[in-house]
């Protein structure tokens, strides 16, 4: 489904040139729960950023379902990332002035549906993540383990082909981040690819595979029983 | 899609609802201020286009040179209309006006005071447009004796009674006939005329050959406005071509013997208004002011444009997480683009629709101010609600362009990480940019109020060369009270409280009498057209002239009431005299052929002093004694003693026998009048002034809330590392501190340019610009500045430096 080949990511400030990522190979298949770990600085956003469509390559080849998109446009980038990629965030990033439906409903308005599909499309995510009762507050009326929660509804609401979580419970107690590990472990059963960036060991437990990166460079696979043994 | 936009705008003003009324406010008294300058421009250039032919309609005017003067009138010699007519065929139709001032009306035992009645020929339908209410256009005014009311006299004469055949009459004992009447003239007529008088009433009591001869010396005296209508497929061009033969045929052979020439001149009707600066015209516009304010109304917009822009840009941070959210779910920057534009269309139109409220809240006050009668249906016209609409749907996306353009470049990876301020710094240049052209416009209005009113105090305090306060002038209007001047005056200083009593034909402030005189040169006597005066032995005293040489007139001296002449300064300049003129002689009166007149010796020089208003330069006068009473007569009342010397005089008024009610005016409110304009100028440029400068201080206040946003990390750093309260302080205030300064550098020599251009075009005598008054400006511009900014800077720099910090 995702596969790179020496994909890489160089930053260039005026002076400075940081290279992210170094000439990274990944391939990720549908239906897999994938973490991504490694120090601060390593690359692992960076290269949630290109997987998301957000970011593109300064070189190398990123096929996207067997396409090449790594010189996309950015209006051709937003048009598959729209209808194909959901994003979890570690400070959940709900638009404060919306309400819990309202930034629910937000992806579904780029995707163009009508009134009443979007609302019952809403109504099941919402359902889904046990949130319908607070469809009319405001994020913060919400604790961060429900904002997060309507985070992940936003995310599956357009039924995205995979879901992207960066540090997804980094903000949250470790009661709540349970709590949102399992959804996303649910999500997973039920079939959702995700790829998550994560710090902590604990998270990564849910993944079936970790991927380790270090100074840009992929420098271990592993599926997630074989460490945790 | 645009339900959520709309969504997402209101509650972005409801999330910070004191922005967005400051956002709301500076667009709506930017539109409001627009729509106000609107409607007074379109009132202006609508002058006379109500007339259905109004584009085939020209005015006749006069340019005579007589000797080495140059005389531009707005009326020409009677018989030029009918004498063209015959020449040229290109003339359809011809039309005169000849006013009568202050008549007295009489119906039915009562008695009405009009203005604005006129003789006119009947041709008058012919040419310009009436809407008839009863009666007959077709034959009115042809009979003499005949009259034409408006609605407004009709029903003030006749109340509800139908009016045709009613009889009214003049003081002077003439009768007219009522044969239509007509509506009332639209606000917007250069002449505007309340009653028509048939032009054959005159032809019939001076005898119809009198009346219509085109002999040569009928056409060297000034008569009357004339209109031409010329045919619809000539050119007035064709006319002024073929003037030169109609020139020589008509009047060269008497212009020739006393050194005179005339030019005829012409206006299209739909460019009286504002374009004529002639003698004898009627009151007019200024176009200048139509200029200066079409421009302000831009600049007013464009300050409200701008200042949108600084505060929806100074707002950013609020939106950037959404901006962001957006850009990840799949907006494209078109589509952010598109909603922000939308949200500054929308609230471009709310705000137009409140400042249409507001407009209507003080529209009595502005057509108080303006002296206009403009009503809000002018506005309600299809047209002219759409222009405003697509005004503000232009204004909506001039403001929305900028923040639009940069809310949508926001890097979505940046903003959901809390960083804003990657591409901070060229916007931070822009975003001062605009606040320095805001101050630099609020600044250039600053001073141009000082100015204004440093003029108008110039004015009112100028030495005008006689001693003006507490004069009294009435008008005698009835020839048989006037023959009693001489018994009114004596009976005047019977009272202590008057101290000097004078009869003449002008007073300052309204002398208007200009005649061809013989006047000593080296070798001849030579023609000039010479204004003057004709008064009484008390009038220099009464004005207290101020002699250079020579001496006043004298009873004494047994010749002085026919061969005594008193000059001014710049006569005595003019004529060459200026090193001696007593005893230069001058021939007033005399016939075409030089014989006759009245010999009349220098007696006496005078300074300069102002008898008309300083619009215009002093001119060449000449005082010497009436051999019958005047129309004027003059009072000096003792200082401090007016409300007794009114009684008294009100006294004397009826004991003498005036028919007329007392009636009188200070010549210091005559000079009042004529600045009238400027005050009221004045007035709108001070109200648009504090407008300006608002909308700048509420673009400076958002552009310091911006900064200090973007500072407080900043600032929280430099805390840590022991900057005071005062350093922060000082370095908060000092950008801004410059920002306003360089608006007034570059602000100061536009506007002492501009001013100075307006000062020496519409005034012969002038105040210098004041550099005080910049300074002033300047002032007053940079401490109500940083007082606007004092509430974000000092917020910032008290604020805790360890929040500022882990502000990120």
């Amino acid at each position: 489904m995702i596969q790179t080949n020496e994909l890489t990511r160089i930053f260039r400030a005026e002076e400075v040139e940081t290279t992210a990522l170094n000439k990274v190979n990944i391939n990720i298949e549908q239906g897999e729960f994938v973490a991504i770990m490694g120090p601060s600085g390593c690359g692992k956003s960076t290269l949630l950023n290109i997987l998301g469509l957000l970011d593109t390559p300064t070189n190398g080849v990123f096929n996207f379902f067997n396409e090449n998109v790594a010189g996309y446009s950015e209006r051709q980038r937003a048009r598959l990332r729209k209808k194909n990629i959901g994003f979890v965030f570690q400070n959940f990033n709900l638009i404060d002035q919306f309400t819990v439906f309202e930034n629910v409903e937000l992806p579904l308005i780029y995707l163009g549906l009508s009134a009443k599909e979007r609302k019952t499309r809403v109504e099941a995510a919402l359902e889904k993540m046990q949130m319908t009762h607070r469809r009319k507050h405001y994020p913060s009326q919400l604790s961060g383990g429900q904002q997060q929660r309507v985070a992940i509804a936003r995310a599956v609401v357009s039924d995205p082909k995979f879901i992207l979580a960066d540090e997804p419970t980094g903000n949250l107690d470790s009661a709540h981040g349970d709590e949102v590990m399992n959804l996303l472990g649910e999500l997973n059963q039920a079939g959702t690819t995700i790829i998550m960036v994560t710090h902590s060991q604990r998270d990564a437990e849910y993944a079936q595979r970790v991927i380790m990166l270090f100074d840009g460079q992929v420098i271990s696979e592993k599926l997630s029983s074989e460490k945790s043994n | 899609m645009f339900k959520n936009y709309i969504i997402s705008a209101i509650r972005n003003i409801t999330k910070s609802p004191f922005y967005a009324f400051l956002n709301i406010a500076g667009l709506t008294i930017g539109m409001a201020t627009f729509i106000f300058i609107l409607i007074y421009v379109a009132d202006e250039i609508s002058y006379d286009k109500h007339n259905t032919n109004y584009s085939r309609i020209h005015r006749l005017e006069s340019d005579f040179t007589i000797g080495s003067k140059h005389d531009k009138f707005a009326i020409v010699p009677i018989p030029m209309g009918p004498a063209l007519q015959l020449e040229f065929p290109e003339i359809e139709s011809i039309v005169r006006f000849r006013g009568i001032d202050n008549t007295l009306i009489i119906y039915n035992d009562k008695e009405y005071y009009e203005d604005n009645f006129y003789y006119t020929d009947s041709t008058i339908f012919d040419v310009f447009s009436c809407e008839l209410l009863v009666g007959d256009l077709k034959n009115s005014l042809v009979e003499p004796n005949t009259a034409v009311l408006t609605q407004k006299i009709a029903s003030k004469y006749f109340g509800k009674e139908n009016a045709i055949g009613k009889v009214i009459s003049t003081g002077s004992g003439r009768q007219y006939k009522v044969t239509a009447v007509i509506q009332n003239q639209p606000e917007n007529s250069h002449l505007k005329y309340d009653a028509l008088l048939s032009a054959s009433t005159l032809a019939k009591e001076v005898g119809e050959e009198e009346f219509n001869s085109m002999e040569p010396n009928r056409f060297w005296n000034i008569g009357v406005y004339t209109y031409v209508m010329i045919n619809k497929n000539s050119s007035i061009q064709s006319i002024h071509d073929k003037f030169p033969d109609f020139y020589d045929k008509y009047m060269k052979s008497l212009g020739d013997q006393f050194n005179a020439s005339f030019e005829l001149m012409t206006t299209p009707l739909s460019e009286i208004h504002l374009n004529s600066d002639l003698a004898s015209d009627l009151p007019t516009g200024n176009k200048a002011y139509v200029y200066i304010f079409s421009i302000v109304a831009i600049f007013i917009l464009l300050l409200a444009a701008i200042n949108y822009m600084n505060m929806a840009t100074a707002q950013s941070s609020n939106r950037s997480r959404e901006v962001g959210m957006r850009k990840v779910m799949g907006a494209e920057k078109q589509q952010l683009i598109g909603q922000f534009l939308s949200e500054s269309v929308l609230l471009a139109i709310i705000a137009n629709l409140l400042a249409l409220l507001v407009v209507y809240m003080f529209l009595p006050d502005f057509n108080g101010l303006t002296g206009k009668a403009l009503s809000y249906s002018l506005i309600l016209e299809p047209e002219f609600l759409g222009l405003i609409f697509a005004v503000s749907v232009f204004i909506g996306l001039v403001s929305g362009s900028y923040p639009s353009f940069y809310l949508s470049s926001f890097m979505p990876l940046n903003v959901l990480k809390g960083i804003t301020t990657s591409s901070g710094k060229p916007n931070l240049l822009l975003r001062r940019g605009l606040v320095v052209i805001q101050f630099f416009i609020a600044i250039v209005m600053i001073i141009g109020t000082f100015v204004v009113s440093d003029q108008i105090d110039y004015l009112k305090s100028k030495d005008l060369g006689f001693e003006k306060e507490n004069l009294i002038v009435m008008e005698l209007q009835d020839s048989a009270f006037r023959s009693k001047v001489e018994v009114f005056k004596e009976a005047l200083l019977q009272n202590p409280t008057i101290e000097n009593v004078s009869n003449s034909t002008g007073v300052p402030g309204d002398v208007s009498w200009i005649q061809v005189m013989l006047v000593e040169q080296e070798s001849e006597m030579k023609e000039f057209a010479i204004i003057l005066a004709q008064c009484d032995y008390d009038f220099p005293s009464l004005l207290g002239l101020n002699f250079i040489t020579g001496r006043d007139f004298d009873k004494k001296m047994g010749t002085d009431d026919t061969a005594a002449v008193i000059i001014n300064e710049t006569a005595a300049r003019q004529f060459g005299w200026i090193d001696n003129p007593i005893g230069k002689k001058i021939l007033y009166g005399m016939e075409l052929d030089r014989s006759g007149g009245r010999s009349m010796k220098v007696i006496g020089m005078v300074e300069d002093f102002h008898f008309n208003s300083l619009h215009n330069k002093v001119e060449p006068i000449i005082l010497f004694i009436s051999q019958v009473p005047r129309f004027f007569v003059t009072a000096r009342i003792k200082d401090g003693k007016k409300a007794t010397a009114l009684e008294h005089i009100e006294k004397c008024w009826h004991e003498t026998g005036a028919d007329r009610p007392f009636n009188y005016t200070m010549i210091t409110e005559l000079q009042e009048e004529m600045y009238e304009g400027e005050e009221k100028i004045s007035t709108i440029f001070l109200i648009i002034s504090v407008l300006t400068v608002f909308i700048a201080l509420l673009g400076l206040f958002g552009l310091s809330s911006f900064t200090a946003e973007q500072r407080t990390k900043e600032i929280g750093i430099r805390k840590v590392n022991g900057a005071t309260l005062f350093d922060i302080l000082i370095l908060l205030y000092k950008e801004f501190f410059w920002l306003i300064l360089i608006s007034f550098v570059l602000a100061v020599p536009i506007a002492y340019w501009r001013l100075s251009i307006w000062l020496e075009t519409s005034f012969m005598y002038h105040t210098e610009i004041h550099w005080l008054s910049i300074m002033l400006a300047g002032i007053s511009a940079m401490v109500i500045g940083l007082l606007t900014i004092s509430f974000h800077v000092v917020k910032v720099a008290s604020s805790d430096p360890v929040e500022a910090i882990k502000y990120e």
